[in-house]
């Protein structure tokens, strides 16, 4: 199984470079995160040790960005009927899976490193807060995990790369955005229980958290269980669709 | 004992494989024996169940009821193992576009843990008895539908399987190809499986020592082309299929 994802991963991040994808995606984000950082997150106006004018909207542009990443990881397999050739070769569902979704992550883990050098001109310049950055980035890692994982289930559901980028656009946002809050109220629980229960669910609540640097099991929990919940309900998906 | 050697040759088996889609019956209980060194074709008109069944046999569908097993393991419980022993290729759309003809072959070569002497060995081996040697840097979406053919099965022949699968393997191909290519597939159905379906009679008599003919997912004949021309002596292969599929219907 180890060498079989490998090679799916391999395949899958040569597909992303040696088209213009890539470079087209890495361009699109690193452009609208420094304009955001720099122009609406107010980088030189705040206290921003700890990057946090950077940080703060990342969860937004990896809504636009992601789904441009996962978008054809299994649609375009549907639509040209390669998914066939690769699910009669002997390798388990899982491995295949698991490939394209760490293609996917690493294309992410490439993004990021671009923004690098800001920390950097941060600690030649000014006295930056390094061990909240750190946490920051875990943050945003963990963010970019659960989207690509989210971004891949919602490919598998669809024959069309350009209905899969806007759905998982929708769903992405409304996962950013979503407070459960009034959901929970309408089933009259107390009000402590009301408040951990849609805090719990809120993705914001928890980025928040690691990006201030209150990471806690908790908040690594949370997104960590959105990446298996994920991959699962993908090899269902295409386990489905092959029966 | 001879019995027992009978047993261990019937290297494909199929019992009252079923498969609906919806109320749809796409495949209605049939059941076959393959034995090695026999090279089937599967015959019938559009619509009978060819693919269906194909995929049943390369476990890319799975059967409503019935099971097939292939070298004695069941396809459905050892799924993985039997897939080692297929080389499978679909009708269309198996081939991945942006990647050059020697990379789809290592890629495929890779998925099945082929590498090293073996690789380069059956790369060699494929490479040579396809013709591929003047495309193999081109990236498939330049290719001809011949070559891109061609490719398909060289994907399928990397792992030098015991059974082939093949879904109308010399569509597109020029006479010369499909000649060179029907030879190849010959020698090679010598000692393995080669299971093929077509709608072109001449290369059932051609390539095929038996047929089996479906119509409506039902298996009406399981002959040899020979005995299939025999039913109706005053005409030729075309005729009886012609015969059988509208007798049936």
């Amino acid at each position: 199984m180890t060498k079989q994802w490998q090679t799916i991963f391999k395949k899958e991040t040569l597909a992303f470079f040696e088209g213009m994808q890539a470079w087209v995606i890495l361009s699109a984000y690193i452009v609208l995160s420094m304009f955001i950082t720099f122009f609406i997150g107010g980088f030189f106006s705040l206290n921003n040790a700890g990057l946090f004018s950077y940080f703060y909207f990342q969860p937004y542009i990896l809504a636009f960005i992601i789904p441009a990443v996962t978008m054809r990881l299994w649609s375009e397999e549907r639509k040209t009927g390669t998914l066939e050739f690769l699910l009669t070769q002997p390798i388990p569902l899982l491995s295949i899976v698991l490939g394209k979704f760490l293609s996917s992550w690493f294309m992410c883990l490439c993004m990021f490193l671009l923004s690098t050098p800001l920390w950097l001109g941060l600690n030649l310049d000014f006295e930056a807060d390094n061990l909240n950055i750190l946490s920051g980035y875990i943050g945003i890692i963990l963010v970019a995990g659960s989207f690509c994982a989210l971004g891949c289930l919602i490919s598998s559901f669809c024959s069309s790369p350009a209905v899969s980028y806007l759905l998982s656009l929708g769903i992405l946002l409304f996962f950013c955005m979503a407070d459960f809050t009034s959901a929970f109220q309408k089933l009259h629980f107390s009000p402590i229980v009301e408040n951990k229960l849609s805090s719990m669910l809120n993705l914001e609540y928890h980025y928040q958290d690691i990006i201030t640097g209150q990471i806690g099991t908790d908040n690594i929990v949370f997104f960590v269980l959105i990446i298996i919940l994920s991959l699962g309900l993908n090899t269902l998906s295409i386990e489905y669709k092959r029966n | 004992m001879v019995e027992q050697n009978k047993e261990r040759n019937k290297m494909i088996v199929a019992k009252n494989l079923c498969k609906n889609y919806g109320r749809i019956q796409a495949v209605n209980n049939v059941n076959f024996c393959i034995s090695k060194g026999e090279i089937v074709s599967l015959l019938g008109p559009n619509g009978a169940g060819k693919t269906t069944l194909m995929r049943l046999l390369t476990g890319y569908a799975e059967p409503t009821s019935g099971e097939v097993s292939i070298f004695g393991q069941n396809l459905k419980t050892q799924r993985l193992s039997c897939l080692k022993k297929i080389g499978y290729v679909p009708e269309t759309g198996f081939l991945y576009p942006d990647m050059s003809v020697a990379d789809f072959l290592r890629y495929t070569a890779d998925l099945r843990g082929i590498s090293g002497a073996e690789f380069v060995e059956n790369f060699r081996n494929v490479v040579e008895n396809l013709e591929l040697k003047s495309v193999i840097n081109q990236k498939i979406e330049t290719l001809s539908k011949g070559f891109k053919r061609r490719t398909g099965i060289a994907a399928a022949l990397i792992h030098n399987p015991e059974v082939l699968i093949l879904d109308e393997p010399t569509e597109g191909l020029d006479p010369n190809q499909k000649f060179s290519l029907r030879s190849y597939l010959k020698s090679y159905g010598q000692d393995k499986i080669i299971i093929i379906s077509t709608h072109i009679m001449e290369e059932v008599e051609a390539m095929a020592g038996r047929v089996i003919l479906l119509n409506h997912g039902k298996l009406v004949k399981d002959t040899s082309p020979q005995e299939l021309k025999e039913l109706f002596p005053e005409h030729d292969i075309e005729t009886a299929f012609y015969k059988i599929t509208s007798e049936v219907e």
